[in-house]
């Protein structure tokens, strides 16, 4: 006769909506596991799918994610000639905020060689690649677009081509991919007020030094904003090539910062995010913490409970094998069930969750463990108590 | 055949100046088919007599042997008492300690499966056992169901279920109205007769003593036997 069993089933509402209640504390603890590990995936999916050997920056700057950075336009054709280069692209990223279909969006702008340049979408979900030098864009879904949505950025229109699925910046703001004339035009566009603005600005200047009328004018166009910069380089080495001796080269001779993937992974997740990692990776430890002191307050009012029954069978010799299987087999089942609750709850939440949830099932197996020997733990405080219930407390009125 | 037989057994709690005798050394036995009292008012020895006699509490001093097996002799003879409980000791509380998530029937067969006997069977005899004591009509009952009548008679079902050849009963008839403490007095010396069972009930009901074969008083530790011939001074 299984002793928990039968409890349970005379209390099956009771022992039901205890497990409700924990296993809404256990899908906090899932969810914050996946915003955990989602924050970290974010923060490295640009660089993971940007299918590059080396990143080359801005001389001095940790960028170009940590940091802005910015080289000429035509600084791609000096690295495309180091030896043991076998493609040099020119990139840029921007992150906007625009208006639409009538709410704000926050997304990061890629601008790439689209004729076989390095640093465009890995994989298309919906749709095709920008085939066209101007005005087509892809998007990820996350930017709530469709195909063939017309989207205005600046002066000019853009249509939807092509959908990608996950595609993020650090942030966890989708990303929208431009040919780099076009992301260059949107970054650097200015508004016509602006443009006014800054010419009688630079004429001023002009006149200070003694040089007006044509001569100004003339000399206009030196001193604008200049839009000839982009953020950084990607390259891919040749078949072989010595990736170090490529980045001392770059660095020695052209004066650019030169980071492998690993290294700007490691920039990534040793700065940007390792504060935001260590406060979500606190903050999941203490919940898995209040979870099982929780437990064990359920586990031990349970028992406390059931302490006369425990003294009636510990006084009628039953041994105290069916005292500990009586606890510990509800403590189990109401780990369990509240972890498998748990679990539906939070593949329910998943999808609507307003951030990247990113669930490793190694991740899960342990977080179930901790719980299950947790659970255990938990328990041993009732059992300890139980076992030291003298049997005389069944006796007397 | 003494089924119970206690020599010189005593309590005593506490040491030095602060020690206190709550037994006195007692002897005392019960036969076969026995039924026995210990009359005494709160606080007299009764329930110390009876935890010690369970080894519940080992005593201070003495001898016990229950159906022939030493329990206790000035200490304990190494035999395992909880597993001698399960064996040889019916129990009946005075508030029946039923499990209350058990039915009428489960109650029973509990105690019939931590001796060992199958799920199937043990139902099989705790239902026998119910119709015996005459509530197996009550069987799939929970206990909160049950009348204090009802739930005697189940504490005794339990009581019975492993066939012991002692019940020691712990004011079984303090919950229960004269009617129905007749009653379930009239059911202990049924079982005491038909199964030869010695029944060691600690009460202080003097409503029921007359049903008893032997008296003890227990007054301050002290065990007196009343006298056979019905003499004795009850209050």
């Amino acid at each position: 006769m299984d002793l928990a069993l039968k409890d349970i089933r005379r209390h099956l509402g009771k022992f039901l909506a205890t497990i409700v209640g924990v296993a809404m504390l256990l899908a906090i603890v899932l969810v914050m596991n996946g915003i955990y590990r989602g924050n970290i995936e974010d923060g490295i999916w640009l660089i993971d799918n940007t299918a590059t050997d080396l990143w080359v920056v801005e001389r001095g700057r940790g960028g170009p994610f940590n940091e802005p950075s910015r080289m000429p336009l035509d600084s791609y054709r000096s690295i495309a000639a180091t030896p043991g280069v076998q493609l040099a692209s020119p990139i840029v990223l921007y992150t906007a905020q625009r208006e639409f279909g009538g709410s704000s969006q926050q997304f990061t702008l890629v601008g790439y060689d689209v004729f076989g340049g390095l640093g465009g979408p890995g994989r298309i979900v919906q749709g095709r690649a920008i085939a066209a030098p101007h005005h087509e864009m892809l998007a990820d879904r996350k930017l709530g677009v469709r195909l063939g949505d017309v989207l205005p950025l600046g002066d000019d229109r853009y249509t939807v081509v092509g959908l990608t699925g996950g595609a993020v910046d650090a942030s966890g703001n989708p990303l929208v991919y431009l040919s780099l004339p076009d992301a260059r035009k949107v970054q650097y566009e200015q508004d016509r007020d602006a443009l006014v603005a800054a010419r009688a600005q630079s004429l001023k200047r002009l006149e200070a030094m003694g040089i007006r009328g044509e001569a100004a004018e003339r000399l206009l166009p030196l001193l604008s904003g200049g839009s000839d910069s982009i953020n950084a380089v990607l390259v891919r080495l040749d078949p072989g090539a010595d990736g170090a001796a490529v980045a001392r080269h770059i660095r020695d001779w052209l004066h650019y910062n030169v980071y492998t993937t690993q290294e700007e992974r490691s920039l990534m997740l040793d700065g940007r995010l390792k504060r935001i990692s260590a406060v979500l990776g606190l903050f999941r430890a203490l919940l898995v913490t209040v979870s099982i002191v929780i437990i064990a307050l359920i586990v031990y009012v349970l028992t406390i409970e059931k302490i006369r029954s425990i003294a009636t069978l510990k006084l009628i010799g039953a041994p105290n094998s069916l005292i500990v299987r009586l606890i510990m087999t509800q403590s189990m089942l109401l780990t369990l069930g509240s972890f498998v609750l748990a679990y539906g709850l939070r593949t329910l939440i998943a999808p609507g969750f307003p951030r990247t949830l990113a669930f490793a099932p190694h991740e899960t197996a342990v977080t179930f463990a901790v719980m299950m020997a947790g659970g255990v733990l938990a328990s041993l405080l009732a059992v300890w108590h139980a076992l030291r219930t003298p049997p005389q407390l069944a006796l007397g009125g | 055949m003494a089924i119970l037989d206690i020599r010189g057994v005593s309590q005593t709690f506490g040491t030095g100046e602060t020690a206190v005798q709550a037994l006195k050394p007692t002897t005392l036995s019960a036969q076969r088919g026995e039924l026995l009292a210990l009359l005494g008012p709160s606080g007299s020895g009764k329930s110390t007599l009876l935890l010690a006699i369970s080894l519940i509490q080992a005593p201070t001093t003495g001898r016990i042997e229950i159906d022939g097996q030493v329990l206790h002799d000035d200490g304990p003879t190494g035999v395992d008492i909880r597993a001698f409980r399960r064996r040889n000791i019916g129990f009946i509380f005075q508030q029946h300690n039923l499990i209350p998530f058990l039915t009428a029937l489960e109650n029973v067969a509990l105690m019939l499966e931590i001796n060992g006997v199958g799920g199937r069977e043990a139902s099989r005899r705790a239902a026998e056992l119910l119709d015996y004591l005459e509530i197996g009509h009550r069987a799939r009952s929970l206990p909160a169901r049950l009348s204090g009548g009802e739930q005697q008679r189940v504490a005794i079902g339990r009581a019975l279920a492993n066939e012991p050849a002692l019940i020691l009963a712990d004011e079984p008839t303090a919950a229960l109205d004269t009617a129905r403490g007749m009653k379930a007095m009239a059911l202990l010396r049924k079982i005491a007769r038909e199964r030869g069972t010695a029944v060691v009930t600690v009460t202080h009901d003097h409503r029921m003593i007359d049903g008893f074969d032997t008296v003890y008083h227990l007054d301050d530790g002290v065990l007196t036997r009343e006298p056979d011939d019905g003499t004795a001074k009850r209050p």
